[in-house]
C-alpha cells in the first residue's frame, strides 16, 4: 500500500508541471522582452538615483554660482552649470525625485479613484452606470493642461496641488478601463458561485473582482505615470509647476530656452532624462501589457 | 450623408456648447474671484487713486452683481472685461484675433499629423516585417515618447542655430502674414503634430495590415489593378475608420499642446496668452482666455463628430 502512494506521488510530480503563479509566469515572460528589461533597468536606476539624491548631491542643488554660468559639462559639473551657475547633475537628480513623486503617486490616486467608479459603474450597471459613463464623459470633453493650469492657479503651485489637478483631469481612463473589466468578469461562474455563497456586494467587488482584473490596472498605471510625468513637465515648462527653487525637469528645459544658442546643454540634459524616462515607461508598459495577456493581439 | 436629423443634432450640440462655455467662465470667474485680496494688491495704491480704480473695474460692488454683470456683458454684448494689468485694453478683441492664430496654427498640425501619420503606416504596413517596417515603428515608439517641448528645441537648436546660415532664422511665426506665415508654421507643427502623428502611424499600421488580407484586397488585385491604386482606393479608405476614432482626443491634444509650442516658438496664439496672463495674475484675460478655450474645444469636437459621418456613411446622427 505504502509503495503504491509513493508511486503515484512520483508519477503525479512527473506528469505536472511546476505549479506556476500568474505573477511568475508573467515575470518569465517580461524576462524574455528585451527592452521591457532594459527599460526596467533603466527606472531601477533611476529610482536609486532619486533616492541617493536625498541624501548625496553632488553640490546643494539650489547653490548659487559655484560653477560658471553657462559652463559647459566638464569634470568637476558633469553636466554643465545653468544661467545663474548651478549644478546641473544635481539639479537633475533632485528632479528625478519630483518626477517619479509625481509619476507613481498620481497613479496611485488614479487608482484609488478609478477602480471605485468602475468598479461600481460596472456591476451595477443601470442608471448607476448611465450617471458615472456621463461624469466620465464629461471630462473626457475639458482639456485637461488648460482645467490643470487654471487649478493650480487658484489653489498655488505645490507637489501636492500639482498631483490632485493631474487626478482630476486624468482619472476617467483607469475608471473605463475598471467599468469594461467589470462588466465582463461579472458574468464569470466564479462570480455567480460567490453570489450564490452568498458573499456581499463589496467582498464580490474587492475581493473577487478586483484581483481578476489586476493585470490591466498594472499595466494601464504604468502607461499612466509617464503620462503623468509629461504632464508635470508641461506645466513646470510654462511656469505654473513645481516653483523655484525646488528644480523639475520641465522648468529645467524652460529656463535653458533663452541661452539655447550658446548653452544647449541645458535644456538637453534634462530634455534627454525626460524622453529616456517616458521611453522606458512605455516599453516596460508595452511588454506588461503582454506578460500579463499573452492571449491578447497587439 | 448629412440629414434633418443630422440638423437638429448639430443645433442640440450648439445650445450645449453656449451653456458648457457659460458654465466654464462662470465656474472660473468665481473661483477667481474667491481667491484672497483684490486684484489690484500688489499695486500698493491708497486712497482715491486706489477707491477710483477698483470703481472702473467694477470691484467695489458685490460679489453677485459683478457676476451679474459679467454674464451680462459677455451675452449681450461679448465683452469680456478689461485687462487688468494693461488699463483701458478690451480683451474680446485681443483673444478673438489670438483665437484665429492659434486655429491656424492647430488646423496646419493637425493636417500635417493625420498626413504624416497616415503615409508612415501605409509604408510600415505595406513593407512590413522589412527594415522600413522596424525603422518606423521604432520611430514612432521615440517620437510618442518626447514630449512637444524637447523636439520644439531640438528643432529650433538644429534650424534655427547650427543651420541659421541656410534658414536665415525665418522659421518663427510672424503676425499678420496669414498666409505667408505658412511657410513658417513648418517647425511649429511638426513639433506640435509628430508625437500624434507616431499615434496616428501605429494605428494606421495595424488596421492596414489587418484590411490588406481580406478578401476583396484580393478580388482587387486578382482584376489586375495597381498596387497604388488597391492601397489607396480600396485599403486605405477603409483602414482609416479605426483610425478616425482617437480624432477627438488628437484635437483635444493640439489644442493643448499649442499652449507649450505657442510659447517656445513665441506664436501670439491663445496659448501663449494664457500662460502669460497667468503669469501676470493678470485675472481678466485668465478668465476670457479660458471662456475661449472652452468654445474652441465644443466647437473642435462638435465637428470632430460632424467628420466621422463623412468618413463613415454607418454613422448617423
Amino acid at each position: 500500500m505504502a509503495t503504491a502512494t509513493t508511486t503515484a506521488q512520483v508519477s503525479e510530480a512527473e506528469i505536472l508541471p511546476e505549479q506556476q503563479t500568474l505573477w511568475s509566469d508573467a515575470w518569465r515572460r517580461l524576462k524574455r522582452n528585451r527592452l521591457a528589461l532594459v527599460a526596467t533597468i533603466y527606472l531601477v536606476f533611476l529610482i536609486v538615483v532619486a533616492l541617493v539624491a536625498l541624501v548625496y548631491t553632488p553640490y546643494r542643488m539650489s547653490a548659487v554660482g559655484i560653477a560658471p554660468t553657462y559652463a559647459p559639462p566638464s569634470a568637476a559639473h558633469w553636466f554643465g552649470a545653468d544661467s545663474i551657475g548651478r549644478d546641473v547633475l544635481s539639479r537633475l537628480m533632485v528632479g528625478a525625485q519630483v518626477s517619479l513623486i509625481v509619476g507613481v503617486g498620481t497613479q496611485l490616486l488614479v487608482i484609488a479613484v478609478g477602480v471605485p467608479i468602475g468598479l461600481l459603474a460596472g456591476y451595477y450597471r443601470g442608471w448607476l452606470d448611465s450617471v458615472l459613463t456621463f461624469i466620465i464623459n464629461v471630462f473626457y470633453g475639458i482639456p485637461d493642461l488648460l482645467v490643470a493650469m487654471i487649478m493650480v492657479f487658484l489653489l498655488g503651485p505645490s507637489l501636492t496641488n500639482i498631483i490632485v489637478a493631474i487626478v482630476v483631469t486624468r482619472w476617467m481612463d483607469m475608471a473605463r478601463l475598471m467599468r469594461g473589466q467589470t462588466m465582463s468578469l461579472r458574468e464569470r461562474e466564479f462570480i455567480e458561485a460567490a453570489r450564490a455563497s452568498g458573499a456581499k456586494p463589496a467582498r464580490i467587488l474587492f475581493g473577487h473582482i478586483f484581483p481578476n482584473a489586476l493585470g490591466p490596472i498594472i499595466v494601464q498605471a504604468t502607461f499612466g505615470v509617464p503620462a503623468a510625468i509629461l504632464f508635470e513637465a508641461f506645466l513646470s515648462f510654462l511656469g505654473v509647476g513645481v516653483q523655484p527653487p525646488t528644480p523639475s525637469w520641465g522648468s529645467m528645459a524652460s529656463d535653458g530656452i533663452s541661452a539655447l544658442e550658446y548653452a544647449p546643454h541645458i535644456v538637453l540634459v534634462p530634455s534627454i532624462a525626460l524622453s529616456l524616462t517616458l521611453l522606458a515607461f512605455n516599453f516596460l508598459g508595452d511588454g506588461l501589457r503582454d506578460a500579463l495577456d499573452p492571449r491578447q493581439k497587439r | 450623408m448629412f440629414t434633418r436629423g443630422t440638423l437638429i443634432y448639430v443645433s442640440q450640440r450648439l445650445v450645449l456648447i453656449v451653456f458648457t462655455v457659460l458654465a466654464v467662465s462662470s465656474i472660473v470667474f468665481l473661483g477667481i474671484h474667491r481667491l484672497p485680496g483684490d486684484a489690484l494688491f500688489s499695486e500698493h495704491l491708497h486712497g482715491d487713486a486706489y477707491q477710483n480704480l477698483l470703481h472702473h473695474y467694477g470691484l467695489d460692488q458685490p460679489l453677485q452683481t459683478q457676476y451679474w454683470n459679467y454674464v451680462v456683458g459677455v451675452v449681450t454684448r461679448g465683452d469680456l472685461g478689461e485687462s487688468l494689468v494693461n488699463r483701458g485694453l478690451k480683451i474680446t478683441p485681443i483673444v478673438t484675433r489670438e483665437l484665429g492664430v492659434s486655429v491656424t496654427v492647430g488646423l496646419f498640425a493637425l493636417v500635417f499629423t493625420v498626413g504624416l501619420g497616415m503615409v508612415l503606416g501605409v509604408f510600415a504596413a505595406v513593407r512590413q516585417n522589412t527594415w522600413v517596417d522596424y525603422l518606423l515603428t521604432t520611430t514612432s515608439v521615440i517620437g510618442y515618447s518626447m514630449p512637444n517641448f524637447v523636439i520644439a528645441s531640438l528643432l529650433i537648436l538644429v534650424f534655427g542655430i547650427w543651420l541659421q546660415n541656410v534658414t536665415q532664422g525665418a522659421f518663427f511665426y510672424q503676425l499678420g502674414t496669414w498666409t505667408g506665415g505658412i511657410d513658417q508654421l513648418w517647425l511649429p507643427a511638426f513639433a506640435l503634430g509628430f508625437p500624434y502623428a507616431s499615434i496616428v502611424a501605429r494605428l494606421t499600421r495595424a488596421s492596414m495590415l489587418e484590411v490588406i488580407r481580406q478578401d476583396y484586397i484580393r478580388t482587387a488585385r486578382a482584376k489586375g489593378l495597381r498596387e497604388t491604386v488597391i492601397m489607396v482606393r480600396h485599403a486605405l479608405r477603409n483602414a482609416l475608420i479605426p483610425v478616425i476614432t482617437i480624432l477627438g482626443p488628437l484635437v483635444m491634444g493640439i489644442i493643448t499642446g499649442g499652449v507649450v509650442i505657442e510659447n517656445i516658438f513665441g506664436i501670439p496664439g491663445l496659448g501663449k496668452e494664457f500662460a502669460q496672463s497667468i503669469l501676470n495674475r493678470d485675472y481678466a484675460i485668465v478668465i476670457g482666455v479660458f471662456t475661449m478655450y472652452a468654445a474652441l474645444v465644443g466647437l473642435a469636437n462638435l465637428i470632430v463628430d460632424l467628420t466621422y459621418v463623412v468618413i463613415d456613411p454607418r454613422i448617423r446622427y
